[in-house]
């Protein structure tokens, strides 16, 4: 149901205009009509944030992020018997990494060589023990049925998803609100009670009473160039560290290479797979995106020789990363796109097309799904009661620290988005609505609305250019030492501590940047932390001073969680172990 | 730079929904599309992709701002 509260006043003519527009765009909502025939508006260059209207909606479970985990959640969710509502920054089927995943991994038991047992022994193998083999098992043993599902709702006749996601949707009458940003997870009496955002549309803060939460927000980067993920920055990760949620797999990198020429250029860099239909992968396990290439960059400088596989690639230099025996012989493949596979066909991912390839393109990002929130059991529940992830967003450590199967991140997004909410549909089941004081939602709302109050300040832009500067070059994020790593944490504890409260917004686009760039920054320090804590090399984390795989010391996961103190802490949690 | 051009909008609006990065808004007086903040676009052609008319013209060239003390 959702609610919205009268108008207090608005200063802007463009703001009255569009009202009617906002307050039938959450009516279509609870109705349970997509919002996707919802007219979008144009900006809102002044505000004024003393008027800005307060929506509010409440259910079940909230699923936040509208990709193909988000897809699942919502779906699995309302069939398990729960009240959905699916909140995205972005578009059904159109956000995060989804639109861009040609490739779904699945299991088929009459099909493959391999037991699903030696399955995951050889993702384990290939991972180096960094894979969480329940997840690793659990994406094989239930991914036929989810690319049965999405077959049957026409996801592999379009290389574009919307119309197949919001078949199911829209079958269900589940309510989806578009184009608004989560920015805060609302917890009161030491559970979930919800979720706060804003529209980047209309002047309306949003405020979302839930019983349950499910993060299917995606993973993040440093808005790099070369990969679609500048609309990912870690959002939910850092909303639910913010509340007390542990988060892991920081240090980990993923190790996509970009293209020198229009290295901005995501679409030309990946060679027409974005405009191909999707393809089912089988079994045949990688040590992949690892950052072999960025050690060869280090230590010979660019160009490096691209080129497509079985093409020469010039003389390596020996030493980097290590890549277990099994392993080697597939070293020279490029590594696949997120959820690309052989069955897609069509042309190499970035880099490999032949020219020069430069490192970074998904600068700021870890391996799917070895970074996100901390799980404490196999249904994706979080260290907060209520509060669960999956996909991207869900630390399951699913691959391990390295790619290890090609097409199992959207197989894997699929499985747990469906999985997390029938678990959180559960919970919800046992628990009153919740109510959030009013002086928190006052507190909330001050906090969204911050950067727009403030006249004098930083702008979202310039702030993320710097932030970039300091974090993507390869000495920093990719083949690291303690000296640069502590310098470069230096500069992010500044951009913390002054910039980060001076973000500033001119509109609502603008709004969307600030937040986004407060998160990166968040990210950013937890990267560096955690990559000065693991003092060995392993899979995509790769220190020139540490530069073998510590076995003794290191077969644990770095959990990190805010202190009482509000200071970011590290922990170790030893590997197949769930947190204490 | 990224989105060059949008020639022959009808004004559905799908292009707006579907940017993931919020490039492009309408215009408050036709309607229609324009490119409103081109340098947060990714160039992923999603947009593209999904306008019904093929309005829609990219560049892979995209400049990136120039480097200042604050901003």
């Amino acid at each position: 149901m959702t609610e919205k509260k009268p108008s207090t006043g608005v200063s802007r003519r463009k703001f009255m205009a569009l009202a009617g527009g906002a307050a039938g765009f959450a009516a279509m909502a609870a109705m349970g009509i997509s919002a996707g025939r919802v007219e979008c508006s144009v900006n809102l260059p002044e505000i004024d944030p003393e008027k800005v209207t307060t929506a509010e909606s409440e259910t079940d479970v909230l699923v936040v992020g509208s990709g193909i985990a988000g897809l699942f959640a919502a779906v699995k969710g309302h069939d398990a018997g729960a009240r959905v509502l699916m909140v995205s920054k972005g578009r059904l089927g159109a956000s995060g990494q989804t639109p861009f995943a040609k490739g779904i991994f699945a299991y088929d038991p009459a099909r493959e060589k391999l037991s699903l047992d030696a399955f995951v022994d050889t993702v384990s193998r290939s991972a180096m023990g960094t894979n969480n083999p329940v997840f690793t098992r659990q994406m094989a043993e239930h991914s036929l049925e989810r690319v049965k599902e999405l077959k049957a709702w026409g996801f592999f006749d379009s290389p574009l998803y919307f119309d197949a996601f919001s078949r199911p949707i829209k079958a269900r009458g589940i309510a989806v609100m578009e184009r608004i940003m989560i920015t805060h997870l609302i917890k009161e009496n030491g559970r979930i009670a919800g979720a706060a955002g804003f529209s980047i549309d209309e002047a309306t803060v949003h405020i979302f009473k839930a019983k349950s939460v499910v993060l299917c927000s995606g993973a993040g980067g440093f808005k790099p160039n070369g990969f679609p993920i500048c609309d990912l920055t870690h959002d939910g990760t850092v909303m639910a560290y913010r509340i007390g949620a542990k988060v892991t797999g920081k240090e980990w990198n993923d190790g996509h290479p970009g293209q020198a020429v229009n290295a901005a250029a995501c679409y030309d860099g990946w060679h027409g797979m974005f405009d191909r239909k999707p393809g089912r992968t089988g079994v045949e396990v990688h040590h992949d995106l690892g950052v072999e290439e960025n050690y060869q960059a280090y230590m010979t400088g660019n160009p490096l020789a691209g080129g497509l596989p079985g093409q020469s690639r010039g003389k390596r230099i020996a030493g980097g990363p290590y890549r277990p025996a099994e392993f080697v012989e597939n070293a020279r493949r490029p590594g696949p796109p997120p959820g690309g596979g052989p069955d897609s066909g069509g042309g190499p991912p970035p880099g490999m097309a032949g020219g020069s390839p430069v490192g970074g393109s998904s600068a700021g990002m870890a391996i799917h799904k070895s970074e996100g929130l901390v799980p404490i059991n196999d249904k994706g529940a979080s260290t907060i009661p209520g509060l669960y992830a999956a996909g991207d967003a869900l630390g399951s450590y699913m691959a391990g620290a390295i790619y290890t199967q090609i097409g199992s991140s959207l197989a894997g997004s699929a499985v747990q988005g469906g999985i997390a909410a029938e678990a959180a549909a559960a919970y919800a089941k046992g628990q009153a609505t919740p109510t959030i004081p009013k002086s928190k939602r006052l507190q909330v709302q001050e906090e969204i609305l911050a950067p727009l109050k403030r006249e004098r300040g930083y702008g979202p832009a310039w702030v993320t250019q710097t932030l970039q500067g300091i974090m993507i070059p390869n000495f920093i994020l990719y083949i690291k030492k303690e000296p640069l790593l502590t310098a470069a944490l230096a500069y992010v504890e500044e951009l913390r501590d002054h910039h980060m409260p001076m973000l500033r917004a001119a509109d609502l686009h603008e709004l969307r940047l600030a937040h986004e760039t407060a998160n990166m920054i968040v990210n950013a320090e937890m990267k560096l932390r955690a990559s000065i804590m693991r003092k060995e090399s392993r899979c995509s984390h790769y220190r020139l001073d540490y530069p073998e795989p510590d076995t003794q010391n290191w077969n644990a996961w770095i959990n990190i969680y805010k202190g009482r103190d509000g200071r970011m802490k590290l922990e170790k949690q030893l590997f197949k172990n769930w947190p204490s | 730079m990224t989105i060059e051009r949008i020639d022959g909008c009808i004004g559905c609006g799908t292009c707006v929904k579907t940017c993931p990065t919020d490039v492009i808004r309408r215009d408050p007086k036709t309607g229609k599309a324009v490119i409103m903040y081109p340098a947060d676009c990714q160039i992923c052609h999603l947009c593209r992709m999904y306008c019904p008319v093929g309005a829609i013209t990219i560049s892979p060239e995209k400049s990136i701002p120039v480097v200042v003390s604050w901003g």
